[in-house]
């Protein structure tokens, strides 16, 4: 019942937020297309953490390297965009299972620190080859996917929504459901009969492969690839925020997280410096008083007929 | 000689590094906390210090003072508005109460490191060295500040041996961080120790940024990183062993002067992240860890 | 005679230092019952673990139809047929009961997006089998304790193994949801099944098993019919410390004092499972009283509740005043101290470094004159004052902690379980030093042991646990005639 109210509640929005291009300004349809690559983000991540088990303190690894593949190869190389997009995501999924392996050996905050320091590395090797990637200033791209806000924004939404249903039927499949056992209790799940690092390997590589790709995207949207909007620890808090804000394990909570985030960001931007502060006040927040996340929670009343 | 200024910088930076790990370390071992706002403690001491010595002209010995009672003010304020309320929380399963520590003091440290720069802008404060002029040490000019800080350093962690080996209350620390509920059968109330920790970590973590402001300057900017930087040398050396933080701290401490001197100082992180991502796949419990 | 399903020979495991189980065999036949029995800390659940490869061996065997699967990773070995139920249920708290068995059901493969539609029915029939076609919609945290237990089970034989393992089968059960339970894991003998019942107890198992295989301190001390090994020797020591036996008791005039300790209508709740059923105990002053019962029992529980380390229902008096919500520590500090069955020492601190920290809310005076007294009542500990307790063997590190334990000058003094896992010639010095502490201090002792040889001598009263509830109260003489008899 309550699955088909999801769905039914879905599609209206789906419908709603489709409709948007025709009665908002450029800039807020700008704010909502960045919004919903970052809730692709998030929701890569919520698939790891809700499912796999695995807490990953830097999703931007993955991104990163999506994004920054896809503008090195469109420079210098010259393909055309679906092209280094998928180049993206064929190397941002060789990361994501670089990170797997320490995961399957580590656990806990041993892991998140492996994660934290991919990030950090990450950033690094960008800045050293500055001569390259364009070091902290970061680098343009000759090609952008449209110039029109309102076909951007239309992009974005169809890319949230594939990437969304993609990533929400994965966690209710049958594999799902094992991915689910295998992170909440590995001898379990393995008493069961299922080999829980194959399964853990397969998690990294679905959430690298969304992130990469929406990293490329994300990129070619903006026209530019910099540390600070793509591997920046910041963003990184930022992401693991929406999903936590949205609710943990429900995939779809992470859009709702990252929406409010990058609209609140927006919001308060007269605000300054402090706009931050207000942000992650209410994270906090948030993650105190209810720290099942909006979507969480609102589903757990389901859970308790 | 370069080497003698690679040996003393390193040693100076290295110290500074240990200090400032050991407390988060100890806060690790006794009450399980890892504190992500750690970097926030150390540049609200650098900046209250700052305040108090520059910016109202009171001189640095009424602005270290003060910049030591800010950060454990801080550090009890972390305790009181995240760590405690998230580890007594109902609503969250005692699985999950690490990572939701983890989030909640890593928010905890960006709002820190957003009203920071607010109130001083982004720009980095140094807080005038105790002791001026400088020393020769083999041949290399080297500030006397700098050998002041190591000693400091040093005299603190040396108290901090002292109290817990040879004290009862450190003794009763130690015995936390073996069997917690060893403790609680004898009668000890474990809250009091947890408060007893944290007053510690405030108190370690201020010298730490304190000296740091007088130093090598601290800014806003600098939160991130100083936390990073604690976390990769505890985990190098062990979460939870004193001993093995101080070890780490020398090895990323050197590495990086190293790097700094001779190879370039923007890459001056690099090898300490090599080191740490090899150490922890193949030791994942660091160099002297015990978990 | 029907084949071995499942063979285990020369099985050894070593953690550390500490041999855990040692050159264990046995086999099961295709609707065979075995049952392991063993008290904690004899190996057996270690034994479970190495079949179903949550562990490895460092020698041995296990075959399973012949074939040879130690060494193999556990999803390997479920896969090939055994099915394991834990002994503490783990269910995933987000899926429905249906969805749990289906998970079962489920191959491990990646590119299954949509689950085969006979599943569903598989599922189905799974469920009424195991009694849960009721509750299939509902979510294990809404469950009855004996239906989470059942959801075990489905599990378990859901892709019908040829051997199933069962951790404690009805430990936290009603007496008629047990027979329930018998009543399935008797069909899946019936059906050809080899099935492994690891239990504490014989007694609990004993009406379903076909042979029992007796375990102790990692090695096997018995092997036969439930009956023969009830009654072997070695058995019976091992469980009632030799045969029951009524020392000369000292007297004292315990019988007119006030209760020191008022244990009123306490009920405890582990989640969902019984631990204690209105249990109502009483300690007067000078008193010594054993709770004699067996591990699972629910004297830990009890003790627990005391000590205000677990919550529960009803009331507990010392000294006349209710303790209630009070702290665990100030509990502690107001006179109930507890020895814990896990002793709860400091190991990497010194043996006088963890009596100092016993005394350490007694003046300078008191706590030298209190380490003294305690060295001389337990002089080993005198000669190890600067070794480190985890490297003292298993009966000082027991003597450590009781010495601990009365540095903090209790009022009453409890003591889980001080026999485990120890060599009759350590019983005998602590047995002394029991004896000593009796005489010549005020101290009150309430004393849970499973060995009733041990608990036997000193008690001035006898409480037996069984099932979380007091079923026999009297002296120790009475205890012989009564009760002594059906206690294995």
């Amino acid at each position: 019942m309550l699955r088909s109210r999801l769905l039914w509640a879905t599609l209206i929005i789906l419908a709603l937020a489709s409709t948007l291009p025709l009665w908002l300004s450029a800039y807020i349809l700008g704010v909502l297309t960045t919004a919903y690559y970052f809730g692709v983000f998030a929701m890569s991540w919520d698939l790891l953490f809700g499912f796999a088990g695995e807490v990953n303190f830097g999703p931007t690894f993955l991104i990163g390297l999506g994004a920054y593949t896809a503008a090195l190869i469109d420079n210098l190389l010259g393909w055309p965009i679906p092209l280094c997009v998928a180049a993206a995501a064929v190397v941002a999924v060789v990361g994501g299972l670089l990170l797997a392996l320490p995961a399957l050996r580590l656990h806990g905050p041993y892991f998140g620190l492996v994660t934290l320091v991919a990030v950090l590395l990450l950033q690094d090797v960008i800045v050293i080859f500055a001569h390259f990637t364009g070091g902290e200033i970061g680098m343009t791209v000759p090609d952008v996917l449209s110039i029109s806000a309102g076909t951007n924004y239309w992009i974005a939404l169809v890319f949230l929504t594939v990437s969304g249903a993609a990533l929400f039927f994965y966690s209710r499949s049958p594999l799902g459901l094992i991915l689910q056992a295998a992170g909440q209790d590995p001898t379990e799940a393995a008493s069961l009969g299922f080999n829980v690092a194959k399964h853990k390997l397969a998690a990294f590589s679905v959430s690298a492969f969304f992130s990469g790709i929406a990293g490329a995207m994300l990129i070619f949207y903006l026209g530019s690839a910099s540390v600070d909007v793509v591997v920046d620890l910041a963003i990184a808090v930022q992401i693991i925020i929406a999903a936590v804000l949205g609710g943990r394990r429900t995939i779809l909570g992470s859009v709702i997280g990252g929406v409010f985030l990058i609209a609140a960001g927006q919001v308060l931007l007269p605000l300054g410096q402090l706009s931050t502060f207000v942000v992650s006040a209410v994270a906090l927040l948030v993650i105190l008083f209810f720290p099942d996340g909006l979507l969480g929670h609102a589903l757990r009343r389901g859970e308790q007929e | 000689m370069e080497a003698v200024q690679i040996l003393v910088d390193g040693f100076a930076i290295s110290a500074l590094y240990a200090l400032g790990a050991v407390g988060f370390t100890l806060l690790f071992g006794v009450s399980g906390v890892l504190n992500l706002a750690h970097g926030g403690t150390l540049v609200v001491s650098a900046m209250i210090a700052w305040l108090v010595a520059t910016d109202l002209h009171l001189g640095t010995l009424a602005g270290a003072p003060a910049g030591i009672l800010a950060g454990m003010v801080f550090a009890f304020a972390t305790y009181f508005a995240v760590v405690r309320p998230i580890q007594r929380s109902r609503a969250i399963p005692r699985e999950e109460t690490e990572i939701f520590i983890l989030t909640g003091t890593l928010l905890w440290g960006i709002m820190c490191q957003t009203v920071l720069a607010y109130c001083f802008t982004t720009n980095p404060v140094t807080v005038p060295a105790l002791i001026g002029g400088v020393v020769p040490i083999f041949g290399v000019r080297t500030p006397r500040n700098e050998i002041l800080i190591a000693l400091a350093c040093w005299a603190v962690i040396g108290a901090l041996w002292l109290l817990i080996n040879r004290t009862r209350t450190g003794k009763t620390l130690l015995a936390a961080s073996i069997n917690p509920r060893g403790l609680t059968l004898l009668g000890f109330e474990l809250s009091r120790i947890h408060l007893l920790v944290w007053a510690i970590y405030g108190l370690l973590a201020g010298v730490a940024g304190v000296l740091l402001a007088t130093f090598l300057g601290a800014s806003s900017d600098a939160v991130g990183p100083l936390t990073a930087s604690a976390f990769s040398i505890v985990v190098l050396g062990g979460l939870g062993s004193v001993g093995g933080s101080l070890v780490a701290a020398y090895v990323v401490g050197y590495l990086e002067t190293i790097t700094a001197y001779l190879v370039a100082p923007t890459l001056r992180a690099i090898p300490a992240l090599v080191i740490l991502i090899l150490v922890i796949y193949v030791l994942p419990q660091g160099l002297f860890g015990r978990r | 005679m029907s084949e071995a399903r499942l063979e285990v020979a020369g099985l050894t495991k070593r953690f550390g230092g500490l041999v855990a189980v040692r050159d264990i065999g046995f086999s099961i036949a295709a609707g065979e019952i075995l049952g392991l029995i063993g008290p904690n800390g004899s190996g057996k659940s270690t034994v479970m673990k190495l079949i179903m490869g949550i562990e490895r061996p460092n020698t041995g065997s296990v075959r399973l139809d012949g074939a040879e699967i130690a060494g193999w990773p556990t999803h390997r070995i479920a896969r090939a047929g055994i099915g394991i139920v834990f002994q503490h249920s783990r269910p995933l708290h987000r899926q429905t009961v249906l969805d749990h068995i289906k998970l079962a059901l489920l191959p491990d493969s990646l590119l299954r997006l949509a689950a085969d539609p006979a599943v569903e029915g598989k599922a189905r029939t799974i469920a009424a089998r195991v009694g849960l076609e009721a509750v299939l919609g509902r979510h294990p945290g809404t469950l009855a304790f004996a239906d989470l237990r059942r959801l075990e089970l489905a599990k378990a034989i859901a892709r019908e193994p040829s051997v199933v393992l069962v951790d404690e089968p009805f430990a936290g059960l009603t007496p008629s949801e047990v027979a329930g339970f018998s009543e399935l894991i008797r069909s899946f003998r019936d059906e050809g099944k080899a099935v492994l019942l690891v239990d504490h107890n014989v007694k609990s198992v004993a009406a379903m098993v076909d042979r029992v295989f007796a375990m102790y301190l990692g090695e096997r001390i018995a092997e036969g019919t439930a009956d023969s090994v009830m009654r072997d020797e070695k058995v019976r020591r091992v469980y009632l410390g030799g045969s029951i036996e009524t020392a000369a008791r000292i007297r004292t005039n315990g019988e007119q004092a006030r209760p020191l300790l008022a244990v009123e209508g306490v009920s405890v709740l582990y989640g969902k499972a019984q631990a204690l059923d209105n249990v109502s105990i009483e300690v007067r002053e000078r008193e010594f009283v054993s709770v004699v019962g067996l591990n699972g029992a629910g004297k830990t529980t009890l003790f627990n509740a005391i000590s205000g380390l677990v919550p529960y229902r009803g009331t507990i008096r010392f000294a006349g005043r209710t303790l209630g919500t009070i702290s665990a520590a100030s509990i502690a500090r107001a006179g109930i101290v507890q020895c814990p069955e896990t002793r709860e020492l400091f190991g990497a601190m010194t043996v006088e470094e963890n009596l100092e920290l016993g005394g350490a809310h007694l003046s300078n005076a008191a706590r030298t004159e209190q380490l003294a007294w305690l060295l001389d009542l337990f002089p080993i500990l005198a000669e190890r004052a600067r070794q480190q307790a985890a490297t003292l063997s298993g009966g000082e590190q027991q003597m450590l902690a009781i010495a601990r334990a009365l540095m903090m000058r209790p009022r009453l003094l409890i003591l889980d379980e001080p026999t485990l896992g120890l060599a009759p010639v350590i019983l005998e010095q602590l047995s002394k030093a029991l004896a000593r502490l009796h005489t010549t201090t005020e101290i009150t002792v309430l004393l849970g042991e499973q060995n009733v040889t041990f608990a036997l001598p000193h008690a001035d009263r006898i409480y037996v646990l069984e099932h979380a509830r007091i079923v026999w109260e009297g002296e120790p003489a009475r205890f012989a005639a009564e009760a002594g008899a059906q206690y294995l």
